[in-house]
């Protein structure tokens, strides 16, 4: 078996599995702790708390205008980096292609010209933000090991994504392989580390949204 | 402009291991799916950092409010997380020390108002303002509360229901004193009554004027009210200090009192925490939904305004700005009704920059104004609220908080102000149009 | 072109037996110039080349056929048709080939040393299909001897060893998973002798007398790549050279045989094809004469001549696809996670200090 079959293959089943078990095993673990029932009378009805809920998912994106002054920079480059992910990510072929044949899934893809594109202003904002988490006081203070590594793992797939993609540098099959195990690493370390934000984010946002909107308090 | 940096707090008396373990059971006790949520989510972004005042005018990246809950994540991650065991086994999480502890105490309680803007900004909609509270209750049981002022402030409201010490028959005397100096008729421990209002502990000491207001306004509606010396204080100091059982005692006398004359509304004073508490935590302490209202000052006099059973006399246009208290606005929902009061009170509103539900905190809440060697890092915050009040250029600047007043008055004594602070409940007393009930 | 029945003189050279069949020096030069452009030789190279092919002597070339399915040899004569290329390989001595050969047995078995003796250390060596090695190579035997004894007998003595065909090279088919008789390709077996591998299932024509044409012009084997690959043919994909790429890049692909997309011509890479991974020249100079490739007729490449394209999943899974994990795996997956979770927070709660008054929010 070459590494490219083993990539495709078992590689791909075993890394998705353990996707799957931590990412279940994460919310779990979270959300079955002992739960204190909420007594005090609510401002508003279920329907608005959970509307509350649902809303700050959607506005917590964008900051308040009183914040924008000290964080404009950071957040823009967290933009830029996100923004260009999911680009790559739901718009590429091939990744919409294996969601496809994984669950059946199917919608239009862009360009592969596009896509490089994504991908060059992700790899640029992901070095700037790098740099910035080593010179800033505060994220020099916050920062572990899991915000390197997990800035390895998404940079990773993303460099290996635009030399295959871009088909100048390098041999396809060689790099094809480097970056379906290099997505495999972080579909590995996802549920452990800060990547699993991208679903906690939702749970979080949702919590204080609803928690919130009984207090009428400000989001 | 550069902070002290934080104090060490003085040895405290429990030894290490038993202080270290005390904690980690409150910490892990006060810990739950949300809470829980609230700290898997961190991913070190650093906004946090950017909203708080103390950072803001510091630099010092200490202040950064994430970074003040450390201990607490680490207990966490140790005990209760989904992987604890991982953690434990690879020594990821290791044991927070008492070093650890007494070094944090300085950012728990020096360092933050629980003022709530941090968790404004977090992405992540980490609710960190109420992890610090939390963080507060391990602390405490730790031995490790600033021993000044405040701890001292949370034992004896504990022992008598009062911060200072007060019996309630001393109550008693104090409110028909205020009653014959302000000209005011006081109904106090009434066997049965509509509403009860409670009072902060400032107040009794700086702003006695306020409880004849209460008194004069409840009056003028012509309601049936009575003060109840059983159920009094509202101040719950032992809130701030992490105190959980002092902050129940205190909350549940109050409950009691209400029930014992059949209130049908309980109004909580002119002070941040003890609206929080009452409104929003005191039916858990309960166990059960309270079966009477909890209503703020503010959205009292708003409703009343509002519905024509509060009649004032409107001023000519006079220039004042409004701080909002960060418990009643941001955190407690209660941003709208100042504003309404404002307006009916003729009052040329001039906004501050930021005001409303995302306003600065003045620095003096969550128990900061009780820590005496924080004063030096509370005036460097309460910068930001200067400048603010500074730049509407109004005459006046009115507040529903006493703690915020108080701030307020100190911070504009040392800046030379020539505004003065005034409290809206007291204005709303001084402008109501008299009826033969007053 | 006169067909000429007299008995191959074996020490003519290639240049009178053209003139034999009217062919003369300009021909040859042609011939020799396109030779050179498909080699990818410098264009300069060619006069040398039709100077050494009029002056080459006949060379022996022993073809060993073992687990093979016979295409290769098929795909090699099917594409013969009346030009140069033929002659040329009426001009090299096919001296054993056991389906081409009348002879049968143990006549063919002395043909076949015979040839080795007389040729020793001159003879090229073709084999195709791969070599069964289990269990003492009993899975293939000529004449009762296991052909893994004469493969390495016949190796030792020759000048050359090209191994047509995914089988010879690389072991193909009969290497496939669970590979019961231990096939595998000539280059797992030989070594010390000069190994050319002529990969693809079967390989294209054009790439086999290029190879002797080489050989003869030149006495050596041409540029190789580290799998033993002519670099000429197999220096490139099928994918860089695929008429299709524009919708490759546009992301115009084909979702379905036969649908809008597979219709207008748009790329096969969601329905399997191999192309970006498979070394070949059937993109370039195609099959049936220039007539086509699997490509152009609508289907992906499948990567045949690439070791265990068998094995390498499905032919129509594409490269981004892979094995996906189903189903049933993922939700056991999820509920192993669940049950471990759920674990975890009850042992959690059992260590949280259960003071009723006391649960958290």
């Amino acid at each position: 078996m070459t590494l490219l079959e083993f990539a495709r293959g078992p590689a791909l089943q075993a890394s998705a599995l353990i996707m799957i078990a931590g990412m279940a095993w994460r919310m779990a673990g979270i959300l079955l702790l002992r739960r204190r029932p909420q007594y005090a009378a609510s401002r508003h009805s279920l329907a608005r708390r959970m509307g509350g809920g649902a809303s700050l998912i959607l506005s917590r994106f964008i900051p308040r205008r009183t914040f924008w002054p000290r964080i404009a920079v950071g957040v823009m480059l967290s933009a830029v980096f996100h923004l260009g992910l999911a680009l790559v990510f739901f718009g590429g072929a091939p990744h919409i292609l294996l969601v496809h044949q994984a669950t059946g899934l199917i919608w239009p893809n862009l360009p592969k010209g596009l896509i490089v594109m994504a991908s060059g202003l992700t790899l640029a904002a992901m070095i700037a933000l790098i740099v910035r988490r080593r010179l800033h006081p505060v994220l020099r203070l916050l920062s572990t090991a899991d915000d390197y590594v997990s800035w390895l793992l998404v940079f990773l797939p993303v460099l290996t994504g635009i030399l295959l993609s871009g088909e100048a540098i390098g041999d396809y099959g060689s790099l094809l392989t480097l970056h379906i195990l290099s997505v495999e690493a972080l579909m590995i370390w996802l549920p452990f580390g800060k990547l699993m934000h991208s679903v906690l984010v939702f749970a979080g946002r949702w919590t204080m949204g609803v928690t919130f909107a009984r207090k009428g308090a400000a989001t | 402009m550069s902070a002290p940096a934080p104090p060490t707090p003085p040895a405290a008396t429990i030894p290490d291991a038993e202080q270290v373990a005390k904690a980690m059971r409150r910490f892990i006790a006060d810990i739950g799916p949300a809470a829980a949520l609230a700290m898997e989510s961190c991913v070190h972004c650093g906004r946090c950092a950017e909203a708080c005042q103390f950072y803001v005018q510091t630099n010092d990246p200490r202040y950064t409010p994430i970074h003040k809950i450390a201990p607490l994540k680490q207990a966490y991650e140790r005990e209760l997380g989904p992987f604890a065991f991982v953690y434990r086994l690879f020594g990821l999480a290791p044991q927070v020390t008492a070093k650890e502890l007494e070094s944090w105490q300085a950012l728990i309680y020096d360092s933050c108002n629980m003022c709530g803007r941090c968790s404004l900004i977090c992405p992540m909609a980490i609710d960190i303002a109420d992890l610090v509270e939390r963080a507060r209750h391990g602390l405490f049981e730790a031995g490790l509360v600033p021993a000044d002022y405040l701890g001292a402030l949370a034992e004896k409201e504990q022992a008598t229901g009062s911060p200072y010490g007060l019996t309630q028959a001393q109550f008693r005397d104090m409110l028909h004193d205020i009653g014959l100096k302000h000209g005011v008729v006081m109904h106090v421990d009434e066997a049965k009554a509509d509403i009860i209002p409670t009072v902060s502990s400032i107040d009794l000491k700086m702003f006695p004027a306020s409880m004849a207001a209460i008194a004069r306004i409840l009056n003028h509606m012509g309601v049936s009210w009575t003060f109840r010396t059983d159920g009094f204080d509202a101040d719950n100091a032992a809130l701030t200090a992490g105190d959980r059982a002092g902050q129940r005692k205190i909350t549940l006398g109050i409950i009691r009192a209400a029930l014992a004359c059949g209130a049908r509304t309980v109004v909580m004073p002119e002070c941040g925490h003890a609206f929080t508490e009452m409104r929003w935590e005191a039916a858990n302490s309960f166990g059960q939904a309270l079966p009477f209202r909890v209503v703020q000052i503010t959205e009292l006099l708003a409703e009343g305004l509002s519905d024509g059973r509060i009649r004032v006399n409107p001023g000519v246009g006079e220039r004042a700005t409004y701080h909002d208290a960060c418990q009643l606005s941001r955190r407690g929902g209660a941003s709208a009704a100042p504003r309404l009061i404002l307006r009916a009170l003729g009052v040329d509103l001039r906004e501050m920059g930021d005001a409303g539900d995302a306003n600065w905190c003045c620095g003096g809440g969550g128990g900061v104004a009780l820590v005496k060697r924080a004063q030096p890092l509370r005036d460097l915050a309460f910068q930001i609220k200067r400048r603010q009040v500074e730049a509407t250029g109004a005459g006046t600047v009115y507040t529903s908080c006493s703690g915020c007043r108080q701030t307020l008055e100190h911070g504009g004594k040392t800046a030379n102000w020539t505004s003065t602070v005034a409290s809206l409940l007291e204005r709303v007393a001084d402008t109501l149009a008299h009826n033969q009930k007053d | 072109m006169p067909e000429d029945h007299r008995m191959p003189d074996h020490t003519e050279t290639l240049g009178a037996a053209l003139v034999r069949h009217g062919i003369g020096r300009r021909d040859l030069l042609r011939f020799a110039l396109a030779m050179t452009a498909s080699l990818a030789l410098p264009p300069g190279i060619a006069p040398v080349m039709a100077e050494n092919l009029a002056r080459a002597k006949r060379r022996s070339v022993i073809w060993l056929s073992i687990q093979d399915c016979t295409g290769c040899l098929e795909a090699l004569l099917q594409s013969s048709s009346p030009t140069l290329e033929s002659i040329i390989f009426d001009f090299i001595s096919l001296d054993y080939q056991e389906t081409l050969m009348a002879a049968a047995g143990s006549t063919a078995d002395r043909m076949l040393w015979d040839a080795v003796a007389a040729n020793k250390g001159e003879y090229l060596l073709a084999i195709d299909g791969s070599i069964p090695v289990k269990d003492g190579g009993v899975y293939a035997l000529t004449g009762g001897r296991s052909t893994v004894g004469i493969v390495e007998a016949l190796a030792a003595d020759a000048k050359a060893v090209l191994a047509i065909g995914t089988c010879a090279a690389y072991g193909g088919i009969p290497k496939a998973y669970p590979n019961p008789t231990g096939a595998v390709g000539v280059e797992d077996l030989i070594s010390g002798t000069p190994i050319v591998n002529i990969p693809g299932c079967p390989p294209m024509p054009d790439v086999l007398s290029g190879i002797l044409v080489y050989f003869i012009s030149f006495g050596r084997l041409p540029a190789l790549d580290e799998r033993k690959r002519p670099l000429a043919y197999y220096g490139t994909t099928i994918h860089d050279r695929c008429y299709r790429r524009s919708f490759y890049d546009r992301g115009q692909f084909a979702q379905s045989f036969d649908d809008d997309g597979a219709r207008q011509g748009w790329c096969l890479f969601e329905l399997g094809c191999k192309g970006p991974i498979t070394h070949n020249a059937c993109a370039s100079l195609k099959w049936g004469g220039g007539t086509s490739f699997p490509i152009e007729s609508g289907h992906g490449c499948l990567g045949c001549a690439e070791p265990n394209f068998w094995d390498a999943g499905s032919f129509y899974t594409s490269l981004a696809g892979g094995s996906p994990t189903g189903w049933q795996n993922a939700s056991m997956a999820a509920a192993v996670g669940l049950a471990g979770g759920a674990a975890a927070a009850l042992l959690a709660r059992d260590k949280a200090d259960p003071d009723p008054e006391e649960t958290p929010p």
